[in-house]
């Protein structure tokens, strides 16, 4: 028996062991998961993170190039097939861009992200901060933010699919535009009474609850046109709580083009009282999603403005150490507004004839063809002329779509904004200016086109005490003494240009199907965008929008 | 029970028995008889049975096996055939080997017998090793392909993929001339988009073995598993086929001791023919365009040749000695390779040491095994060698090594320009590896006939990597582009650090395995069954160490020796740590069980199940089954069969099961991880924002491949021609991939899922031919041949969209960025190249192509509009053929290998194809015809397809045995062997064997490495 226990007892033993061999699960100990990471405040502050770094990604760039361009706030034409990219910009200003274009299934994307960002970001904020008014806070500024990237979606594509529950992978429907209106309403009422009242350099890029009820305002403003309800009413009373919380204010005449300088900030004289919410943008940050850049000095600045190969090329009036590409300008149209001279606003606009900052011209010495080459083709006389920036938008190369050809007439025509003005602090093309989102002249001018719209006045304001109020510290030309709608549409054109809210503003005031530069294209149905091709193939359920 | 225990004093008293006996054989019989007698049967009678085996052509036939039929007592043929046992009249010797027909001989009152064993008529017989266990040939229900070390390619080869290549029908295996690249294998057509294909190693029983390891000269049989009744007892690592090598064990008897070791020369065969400077500078003053003068100095020089070397010499010598007693056996080999690379500054040398011993305990009930094998291995490479390799195809021939003054020539006003001899000279780049590999086996034979198996191994493999990159490389080719190899798409430029840059990195894997299974066997009259049931356990760590690099040097001499000396800090650049999740942790668990029943052993049925779980998938998928089933017939042994005389073994096999594959899959993939999304302003300061880079997947699973296999084994002419037909049908369903998401779903946009479908089916033969075979002259010839036919069913994942047409192999080449040369599209098989249509050139000389309507001709197609379907990489017959001569003691052998019905997309030829820019960069000698104003002909289109096929013989072996030199020496063979003596092709480029694995295959870029040509001089000894 002795030899039997001998032979069985290893077999025996090793069978005994074998259920509690089956472990297989090996968890990532050298890798951050949700089981270790995070554990503190500077944990929670860090996995907050990775939705404002999205939120930063297109809106300075393509989300910018989508409410801009596919109105006459700007334009970029072909200069000789350079910047044509596949009619991308052409198709914005024409009206006739397809589920394919780009920018539309770029920033479909880009809202994604943020959602989705915000979506994984609150589950695991869920499960590992701990109960209290910091994890309310934290989650509910999170939910505020989801909302306004749902705002942007709706007010973008008009019905998309809400999720908000990060892990299941079904497909969504997409919801009727007024579901997303309610459900966007629902979020940030839910969230408001747990938001941050602090405005400071701590909660600076971030929803405060100031930040939730402009939002609140610009949803409300919007309704009738989003919904069929007007709520004019509503719009008020939260631009009234912004009003009466006296933490904001209109800045000076002195100051208003310092609030989009390089140095803006919480702290920065003009912005640190007029913006509720701002997306902050570092040039030596680093993004996952899209640029996650300012680049507008990059498309705006004449390209013999920014840093010149030679002293023939022009001269570097900014300081900064980039080639400009300078493609993009506004449309006459839009300039048009910009028709008082007293107005510090059209500081922000290079026109005309340049000089260097002594006064003597900002000369450019090339060939006749280097000039001209419409005319001189082939002719290498050299040439030197001063630069002038010509108000006109001419499509001189008929050959090529959309082109205004590759010489320096075609290259300067058009008015250049530098509201976001180029940042010589910055090594790369990649600028410092933080990017408003709500500033407080957008509450005093939505309140007066509330009140203006049919809404009732409160506080004893009126339609034309705000707008005078606004333009108080704008201009020093007289008061107006009567008001239209016309009248605060061409305000909102002076106050909020190249700040990425002319195509909302464009449509409400009913006028996205006008004319203007080449578009003479007036299909309602393009007030939303098509659901673009990336998102029809990532998701199966989501149909197209009407006319696409 | 009790019949077991009563039964060991018999035992033992039969072995005390033999020792008697075995000393008192010269006894006269009878008195021995004597001893015994007293009432009893008459006794055994052992004497000493002696004599000689030998082949049917005479030769003396070593290693052959003698029992004594019921008993357990066997002996061995020495070298020269002899052997000597102690046996009874009456008693049966059964006298087997490899390659022989067993043969039963009764001991009569004769002691000498010479016995001459029939070569085997039929394979059949052979032992095939089926993975944790043994079977015969003839007992096989699946396809399984032996290939026996003599039958392995011959040559300078370090990589066990390369000696395998051309001697397996369906295993496609593609070497590049680089000789630090190891080949490609792929198994019965690409069964997955997201892995190389390679199968799954099995050595010596351990599973998951690093191949380097083995020396190839240790290898006693390699057999590979094709089908999935085969493999799946090797459950979700067997999808790729498996392949079990044997390595040479110690016998009992005469300690031996071998030697062998061969002398190679290696040679360039081919590289690409660019102009020489006569050539380009008539081609540029035929088309009115000169050199420029920073280029142009006169000189002729070959940068092919600058960087390569005249001869490369190898050598490789293998010692080894094993022996052994009746209760244990040993074995010890050391292998020393020395192969330097083609390339300057290219070397490898390798020393392998293998220690086995077993040993036999407890009445030969439990025998112990210990092996353990070290490899130790440097390589010396060049740091961008693929930049390196680009260089000196497009450097100016006009432009000299040096200048006068001794400095390197450099041109580097050009962007991407630099001279490949002083990027070789100014860089060091060295990977030491070490593996040491230990293994511990137990058998033992417990009652009711069963065995128990124990297998523990452990595996440690390290690498330490150092670089130099000196003061000049970091100042003269900062921001430089790499080039790297065609898997990864896009060239980085290339930052360097200030005054010299030092890399090393330092990371070692482990590797924990038990293996335990229960064997047993039992015929019952006409019944037989075999079973095995086993678990095996594994864990794998990847990645544990570390990596810097630094920069800042006072002097070059340093080298990457001395991190302390370097002074990063003054630089805001700082040292580099790596990437993150290079270390990796998985675990692999296992059940199986295995169950075969034969009936007359005319009908035969095996059935195994494995259940896996493995730590790299979905908490809610971790285990998984994989069934497998075969039957066979053996037609021949049916009575029917036995009134006719042309099969004499003919048999039917069918089997059908499932196997698993996880291969690509990352330790963590299907878990949240989280790693840096970025920077945002918290609190005005730029802060680390933290979020989920990998996207958990709860439900990630392998890919299934299931295999239907139906074959036939049969011999005919009297065993003179062998042969088997395998057909297949293999189908990957819930292909792992990298599947594009809603990113409102997961923010990163992409997870690891299981999706498409892609379908295999072919047809494979090997036909082996005795066609000679008298005393003095033998030829064999043994053919194989394999067809298979590969489609995408499906590519998508019912959450995640994958795409239908995904666009793959984008060379980059300059001028071509982001242009994809083929597609992953449902419907098409893997490496369907979709590109423009060349239609010739217009009146003005410059190419056109056909628009996408298939009629319009244009000068700028359009990218992706204007693509067609233009052909296709996978070769529709892959080709292995083997003669073997012998005379007397002269054998030849010649291995051809083919490859037909594939298509290759010559991208190198492309980059290389461009007359405009003649002036810049150096084109091939064929660019003389085109014209310099053609600024269109080098675009990727059909232009640049050709056909693939290719005809190699890639070893001749001549071999001399000589025999009876001296007592001391057994045995030995001098050979010669040439590799790669010349290839029979069309294709225009270095060599028609590109790459056929992964999802990218046939793309000919980067292709600069030359071809070589080896001569190879060796001997064989053994003692």
């Amino acid at each position: 028996m002795k030899q039997l226990l001998k032979y069985i007892t290893i077999p025996v033993l090793l069978i005994g062991l074998l259920p509690s061999c089956h472990k297989v699960t090996v968890l990532a100990t050298t890798e951050l998961t949700p089981d270790v990471f995070p554990q503190d405040t500077t944990g929670f502050i860090s996995v907050s993170g990775p939705a404002y770094v999205a939120l930063r990604g297109n809106f300075g760039i393509e989300y910018f190039f989508q409410q801009s361009y596919s109105t006459d706030e700007a334009i970029m034409p072909a200069h000789n097939n350079n910047w044509f990219d596949g009619g991308q910009n052409r198709d914005m200003h024409y009206h006739t861009w397809t589920k394919d274009n780009n920018y539309v299934n770029s920033n479909w994307t880009w809202l994604s992200t943020i959602i989705g960002a915000v979506n994984q970001e609150l589950s695991i904020l869920g499960k590992t901060e701990p109960e209290g008014a910091y994890k309310q806070a934290n989650l509910a500024e999170l939910k505020t933010l989801r909302a306004y990237a749902y705002f942007m979606m709706m007010d973008n594509y008009g019905n998309v699919p809400i999720d908000t529950l990060y892990g299941d992978f079904t497909p969504r429907d997409k919801t009727p535009r007024a579901q997303v209106f309610s459900f966007i309403e629902g979020e940030i009422k839910a969230a408001i009474p747990y938001l941050s009242t602090t405005v400071s350099t701590y909660t600076y890029g971030r929803f405060t609850v100031y930040g939730a009820y402009a939002l609140l305002a610009k949803m409300y403003l919007n309704a009738e046109y989003y919904t069929g309800t007007a709520k004019y009413n509503e719009c008020i009373a939260a631009c009234d709580f912004l009003i009466n919380s006296g933490k904001f204010a209109l800045t000076s005449r002195a100051s208003y083009l310092q609030m989009f300088y390089g140095t803006n900030g919480p702290a920065s004289v003009g912005s640190k009282d007029e913006f509720i919410f701002a997306i902050p943008y570092d040039a030596t940050s680093a993004g996952f999603f899209g640029r996650s850049a300012n680049y507008h000095a990059r498309y705006d600045v004449p390209r013999s403005m920014g840093k010149v190969g030679t002293a023939n090329d022009g001269f570097n009036y900014f300081g900064i150490p980039y080639k400009t590409d300078g493609p993009a300008c506004t449309l006459p149209e839009y300039y048009a507004n910009f028709n008082d001279a007293n107005d510090i606003r059209n500081k922000q606009w290079l026109t005309g004839l340049q000089t260097k900052p002594d006064g003597t011209p900002l000369n450019i010495t090339t060939t006749k063809a280097g000039y001209d080459g419409i005319t001189y083709a082939n002719d290498n006389t050299a040439y030197t002329f001063q630069l002038n920036l010509t108000p006109n938008i001419v499509l001189r190369k008929t050959a090529l779509p959309f082109d205004v050809s590759d010489d320096e007439i075609g290259w300067n025509m058009g008015y250049r904004n530098v509201k976001f003005y180029p940042d010589a602090t910055s090594s790369s093309r990649n600028q410092n200016n933080d990017i408003p989102v709500f500033r407080y002249s957008d509450i005093i001018l939505m309140k007066a086109e509330a009140i203006q719209r049919g809404g009732a006045a409160t506080l004893g304001q009126t339609a034309l005490s705000l707008a005078n109020l606004l333009r108080s510290v704008r201009t020093t030309s007289a008061a107006w003494s009567t008001i239209t709608l016309d009248s605060i549409y061409n305000e909102r054109c002076r106050e909020f240009a190249w700040e990425g809210w002319h195509r909302n503003d464009v449509i409400r005031f009913g006028k996205y199907e006008g004319t203007w530069g080449f578009k003479t294209n007036t299909d309602t149905y393009r007030r939303i965008f098509p659901i673009p091709t990336t998102a029809l193939t990532l998701n199966p359920k989501l149909t197209q929008n009407p006319n696409y | 029970m009790r019949k077991q225990c009563s039964k060991l004093p018999q035992v033992f008293y039969r072995i005390l028995s033999i020792f008697v006996l075995t000393s008192a054989v010269h006894q006269p019989a009878d008195a021995a008889g004597r001893y015994f007698t007293g009432g009893h049967e008459a006794p055994p009678l052992f004497k000493d049975v002696k004599g000689v085996v030998k082949d049917v052509t005479g030769n003396p036939a070593g290693g052959v096996t003698i029992t004594i039929k019921g008993t357990r007592k066997s002996k061995t043929t020495g070298s020269d055939g002899s052997f000597s046992i102690a046996a009874n009249e009456g008693d049966v010797l059964v006298f087997s080997g490899i390659g022989f027909e067993t043969r039963e001989v009764t001991v009569t009152a004769e002691s000498v017998y010479d016995i001459v064993l029939n070569s085997s008529s039929t394979v059949l017989t052979d032992v095939v090793v089926v993975g944790y266990g043994k079977s015969s040939r003839k007992s096989l229900t699946s396809a399984i392909t032996t290939v026996k070390p003599e039958d392995l390619n011959k040559g300078a080869i370090a990589d066990v993929g390369q000696l395998l290549q051309g001697k397996v029908p369906g295993l496609n295996i593609t070497a590049s001339g680089d000789p630090n690249k190891p080949a490609a294998v792929v198994l019965r057509g690409t069964a997955s988009i997201n892995s190389p294909g390679g199968p799954f190693y099995v050595i010596d029983g351990v599973p998951g073995i690093d191949i380097s390891t083995i020396a190839p000269a240790d290898i006693a049989s390699l057999d590979v598993l094709k089908d999935a009744a085969a493999s799946a007892i090797y459950g979700n690592r067997a999808a790729n086929g498996v392949i079990i090598i044997t390595t040479r064990k110690g016998k009992k008897g005469q300690m031996q001791v071998s030697y062998s070791g061969y002398v190679a020369a290696e040679k360039v065969a081919s590289e690409l023919k660019m102009m020489n400077a006569d050539q380009l500078r008539s081609f540029l003053t035929t088309n009115g365009m000169a050199f420029t003068p920073a280029d142009d100095k006169g000189a002729h020089t070959d940068w092919q040749k600058a960087i390569e070397k005249n001869t490369a010499v190898s050598t490789n010598h293998n010692i080894a000695f094993s022996g052994g007693t009746d209760h244990s056996s040993y074995i010890a080999s050391i292998n020393y390779l020395n192969k330097p690379g083609i390339l300057q500054h290219s070397n490898l040398t390798r020393y392998i040491a293998r220690l086995g011993i077993e040993q036999s305990a407890l009445n030969d009930k439990l025998k112990l095994g210990l092996w353990v094998t070290n490899s130790n291995s440097s390589a010396d490479d060049v740091p961008y060698r693929n930049t390196v390799l680009l260089q000196s195809a497009l450097y100016m021939p006009v432009s000299p090594i040096k200048n006068a003054d001794g400095s390197y020539f450099e041109n580097l006003s050009r962007s991407g320009y630099y001279n490949p001899v002083s990027m070789i000279n100014n860089s060091q780049m060295n990977t030491k590896y070490n593996n040491l590999i230990g293994d511990f086996t137990a058998q033992a034979q417990l009652p009711f006939g069963i065995t128990y198996d124990l297998n523990i191994a452990y595996q440690n493999s390290t690498s330490l990597f150092g670089s130099y990159l000196d003061k000049y490389y970091t100042s003269k080719y900062n921001g430089m582009y790499d080039n790297p190899d065609p898997t990864f798409y896009a060239h980085a430029v290339q930052a360097f650090g200030t005054n010299g840059q030092a890399a090393r990195s330092s990371y070692q894997a482990t590797s924990k395995m038990l293996e335990t299974f229960f064997s047993w066997g039992k015929s019952f009259g006409s019944h037989s069954v075999k079973a095995v049931v086993g678990y095996s356990w594994q864990e794998n760590v990847a990645g544990d160490g570390f990596q810097a690099t630094t920069y800042n040097f006072p002097v070059d001499n340093i080298g990457y020796l001395n991190f302390a000396l370097s002074n990063p800090y003054a630089f805001s650049t700082q040292i580099n740590l790596g990437a993150d999740g290079i270390y990796q942790k998985t675990r692999l668990i296992s059940d199986f069980a295995r169950l075969n029943y034969n009936y007359k052993e005319k009908y035969l049925l095996q059935a195994s199940v494995r259940r896996d779980g493995g730590s790299v998938f979905g908490a809610n998928n971790q285990w998984g089954y994989f069934p497998s089933v075969g039957v066979a017939w053996r037609i021949s042994e049916e009575s029917f069969m036995k009134t006719q005389n042309i099969f004499s073994d003919l048999k039917l096999r069918g089997s059908y099961g499932i196997t698993g594959n996880s291969f690509g899959v990352g330790a963590y993939a299907s878990q949240f991880t989280i790693g840096s999304l970025g920077t945002y302003n918290y609190n005005g300061v730029l802060t680390a924002a933290y979020g989920p880079t990998v996207a958990a997947n709860p439900d990630l699973k392998w890919e299934k491949i299931a295999t239907t296999n139906i074959g036939v084994d049969f011999a005919v002419l009297g065993g003179k021609i062998n042969a088997t037909v395998e057909w297949y049908n293999k189908k990957t369903t819930g292909m792992i991939n990298t599947y594009q998401v809603d990113r409102i779903l997961v923010p990163i946009g992409s997870i690891t899922a299981n999706g498409g479908t892609i379908s295999n089916k072919g047809i494979e033969a090997i036909v082996s031919v005795a066609a000679v075979n008298t005393t003095k002259f033998s030829w064999t010839s043994s053919i194989n041949l394999a067809h298979n036919v590969n489609k995408i069913v499906s590519l998508s994942n019912p959450l995640f969209a994958g795409g239908d047409s995904i666009p793959v192999g984008f060379p980059e080449g300059a001028g071509k960025s982001g242009t994809p040369l083929a597609v992953l599209k449902v419907g098409h098989p893997i490496g369907q190249f979709n590109t423009w249509q060349y239609a010739g050139k217009d009146a003005t000389g410059l190419s056109q192509y056909v628009a996408a309507d298939g009629k319009t001709l244009t000068t700028n197609p359009l990218k992706g509009t204007d693509y067609h379907y233009l052909g296709n990489a996978q070769p529709k017959l892959l080709l292995g053929w083997t003669n073997t001569f012998k005379y007397k003691n002269i054998d030849l052998n010649v291995f051809l290998r083919g490859v037909f019905g594939n298509k290759i997309f010559n991208a190198t030829r492309a980059d290389l194809f461009r007359p405009s820019t003649a002036t810049l960069a150096n084109v091939l000698a064929d660019v003389a015809g085109e014209s310099i104003k053609d600024v269109n002909d080098d675009k990727y289109s059909s232009r640049y397809i050709e056909k693939g096929d290719y005809l190699r013989l890639d070893n001749a072996t001549l071999g001399y045995n000589f025999k009876n030199i001296s007592p001391y020496i057994k045995n030995l063979r001098a050979y010669t062997s040439v590799n790669n003596l010349f290839v029979i092709t069309g294709y225009k480029g270095v060599d028609p064997e590109v790459n056929q694995g992964g999802s990218v295959p046939g793309i000919d870029y980067n292709n600069f490495y030359p071809k070589t040509r080896t001569f190879l001089l060796g001997v064989n000894v053994s003692f």
